[in-house]
């Protein structure tokens, strides 16, 4: 199968469509600069904000009435609407058409402004925003801005959320189940993650300069960008003209730190080799990557040592656009797989700005827009925290993607769960205190269901974890927001911000079992679990792996409960595993009788 | 300076949530990162943020932390030379 890209939109510092991206890389024009529409503490970091304030994107939308619209939804919105246009597909064309994003922190820029009245009893002010918390919110939002789709799911695996949205879409052409499939990510700037970021003190000061020797930490972006992926024989049959095809793609757990890149970038590494083998491609026939490239000391390293190992002494031109965007975080994807469709369809290598100095352990970038070039098939790296790093192979003309897809059924092998009733076991048997140390009760509980069902089936590194939650660690995101708003004595610890990433759990697991297969996390309210099932199961049906572990994770506080009772919403709590393969033998029920059976346990 | 050093350790167990340890389980000159106790760049950070709020110290490079949190020694030596608080 083909996968032909029929449509993309994208927003940015650097550009409100593609028409204006387009010109701004061309022109070297970096959009990096002081912060103008952000509400922070920390004015000192230049950031890459779209020049638009919220009431102005929402007239660009045409959007009347008072429904509570997140700055992510309002970017996401229109970067998908011009990606939907250029596909030729109106908001009455979407039935049978899903929309797969990523995004981080979903409706934290709302949150964060709203929070003191979000968590007083005395007053109902803002509650609407209560419910646009969550990252699923924040999908359902821009989708129902655009039109009607099939359905929606949302991934969060931090930086590269987007580049995962775009994989599972792939695999849902490949499995046949859609032939149409709207892809990408959203993610604005936030106070939230400003002081995260700088509590880690990987911001630079200056504008950031990936690959240079000086390079001293990244800029924060924000902005949106999404794809239409359709099988060829769809657009063939519709007249929609594909732009490019994606031929390939990765994901892969460097199950290294939370926060840090190994040195040898065994996850990157992964990610690019096996995009490319999918492609059927030899490095030699890689014309660009667009690197991940944040600018930070441990990133750049660890990608150059990557991307030495699969390409050896014969890399092609490197560069990151992160120089003239900022890092939009889960958006990067998908933002930067669209740059990577203009350089293909126009012919020019994308450049940075304020490279200087050679880094021994870096490659050496473009710094200088090369027009004029052929290019044909190209790398876009997106990593995550926790290691959650994936690579996209877009190439200019088509190249067949193998689907073995099977419609054999799919067994749950081990089950484990922990919720209220069943009370905490005694975590000591499943992670050390000096492990401990920065974990939560939801990670602690994750791990012991994780390592139970895994004990249980003889397993020790699975060939997939995925993971669904749909509000992650609200133990670390609270205490963070209450140190962000004066409202505890406690400064704002970098533990805090690494802990309420919604991936934290899903790439710790893979930490603790040493897995470097695939690994992601969805988060789409009250169906994050049903995200991480269908992903699993496309895979185990592709022959992409043999067995999944599979989990959904939630936890509350006393404060979390209150503020969500107010917009009369429950709290979950649950932290469930389940163990799937494709062997019958001593299997507890098929998936389709997943959920039954978890109704007699 | 024993004095110092002995606040420093509860301090430092607090501040990395090192459940269940005593400070006489921390020697003075052992390596707080890699063998040692095994810390990693996120307890570095977490030490940064220690060494502000209760001592005043500011620090601009975590690359700088290096040095000054070979040990619990090290680092006591450090905030007595610097600390404004």
């Amino acid at each position: 199968m083909k996968i032909a890209i029929t449509g993309a939109g994208a927003v940015s510092a650097i550009g409100l469509d593609k028409a204006e991206t387009l010109a701004s890389l061309l022109a070297e024009r970096s959009g990096v600069g002081p912060v103008r529409y952000l509400g922070t503490s920390h004015p000192e970091f230049p950031v890459g904000e779209v020049p638009l304030s919220n009431e102005e994107m929402k007239e660009r939308l045409s959007l009347a009435g008072d429904k509570p619209y997140t700055r992510t939804v309002l970017m996401g919105a229109m970067a998908l609407r011009e990606a939907l246009s250029e596909a030729g597909l109106a908001p009455g064309d979407l039935a049978d058409v899903p929309l797969i994003s990523g995004t981080t922190v979903g409706g934290m820029d709302r949150s964060e402004l709203y929070y003191k009245d979000f968590i007083s009893p005395d007053t109902d002010a803002h509650t609407e925003y209560i419910k646009t918390h969550d990252c699923g919110a924040t999908t359902v939002l821009t989708g129902e801005i655009c039109g009607s789709f099939a359905f929606s799911t949302t991934l969060s695996t931090a930086c590269s959320s987007a580049a995962n949205a775009i994989i599972l879409g792939a695999n849902l052409l490949r499995t046949g189940r859609v032939e149409k499939v709207a892809v990408g990510g959203s993610e604005c700037l936030s106070d939230f993650h400003l002081s995260g970021f700088n509590t880690l003190m990987i911001l630079d000061r200056e504008r950031c300069r990936p690959f240079d020797s000086r390079r001293a930490g990244l800029n924060l972006g924000e902005g949106a960008g999404y794809l239409i992926l359709e099988t060829e024989e769809s657009a063939l049959r519709r007249g929609a003209k594909p732009l490019a095809y994606l031929s390939g793609f990765g994901n892969a757990c460097d199950a290294f730190h939370q926060t840090a890149s190994s040195p040898d970038g065994e996850g990157a590494f992964r990610a690019m080799s096996k995009a490319l083998s999918m492609g059927g491609l030899k490095p030699s026939d890689i014309d660009y990557i667009n690197a991940h490239g944040t600018g930070t000391p441990n990133n750049d390293a660890s990608e150059t040592a990557a991307m030495k190992r699969v390409f050896g002494d014969s890399l092609p031109p490197v560069s990151s656009t992160k120089s003239l965007t900022g890092h939009t975080t889960s958006a990067t994807g998908g933002l930067e797989s669209v740059i990577c469709l203009l350089a293909l369809q126009n012919g020019f290598l994308p450049a940075e700005v304020g490279w200087e100095n050679p880094d021994p352990d870096c490659i050496v970038p473009v710094t200088k827009v090369r027009k004029g070039v052929v290019l044909d098939n190209i790398l876009c790296n997106s990593f995550g925290f926790g290691g959650n790093d994936s690579s996209l192979l877009f190439t200019r003309e088509g190249s067949d993607i193998a689907c073995p897809a099977s419609d054999g059924a799919i067994y749950v092998k081990a089950v484990s769960k922990i919720t209220p009733e069943t009370g905490d076991p005694d975590f000591r048997q499943f992670v050390s205190p000096i492990e401990a140390r920065r974990m939560g009760k939801l990670m602690k509980r994750a791990l012991a269901t994780s390592k139970t069902v895994l004990a249980e089936v003889g397993v020790a590194e699975p060939d997939a974890i995925v993971t669904g939650t749909k509000y992650g660690s609200v133990e670390y995101t609270e205490a963070l927001l209450f140190s962000l708003k004066g409202l505890s004595d406690q400064p704002l610890k970098p533990t805090f911000f690494m802990q309420s990433t919604h991936n934290t759990v899903g790439s710790l697991i893979g930490i603790q079992t040493k897995s470097h297969g695939y690994n992601a996390t969805y988060s789409h309210g009250d169906e994050s679990f049903d995200g991480a099932l269908l992903d699993a199961e496309l895979q185990l049906r592709l022959g992409e792996i043999d067995n999944a572990l599979v989990g959904v994770f939630d936890e509350t506080t006393p404060v979390f409960s209150a503020m969500l009772a107010k917009a009369g919403i429950d709290s979950p709590e649950i932290a469930l595993s389940v163990f799937l393969d494709r062997n019958p033998e001593g299997a507890l029920c098929r998936l389709e009788d997943l959920k039954d059976y978890l109704k007699t346990i | 300076m024993e004095e110092l050093i002995n606040k420093l350790k509860l301090e430092i167990i607090d501040a990395l949530n090192l459940d269940g340890m005593t400070p006489e389980e921390i020697e003075d000159e052992a390596p707080l990162f890699g063998e040692g106790l095994g810390l990693d760049s996120i307890d570095a950070l977490e030490l940064i943020v220690l060494m502000e709020k209760n001592y005043g110290i500011k620090l601009a490079n975590p690359a700088d932390g290096k040095k000054i949190f070979s040990s619990v020694k090290t680092m006591a030596e450090y905030i007595a030379a610097n600390r404004s608080k």
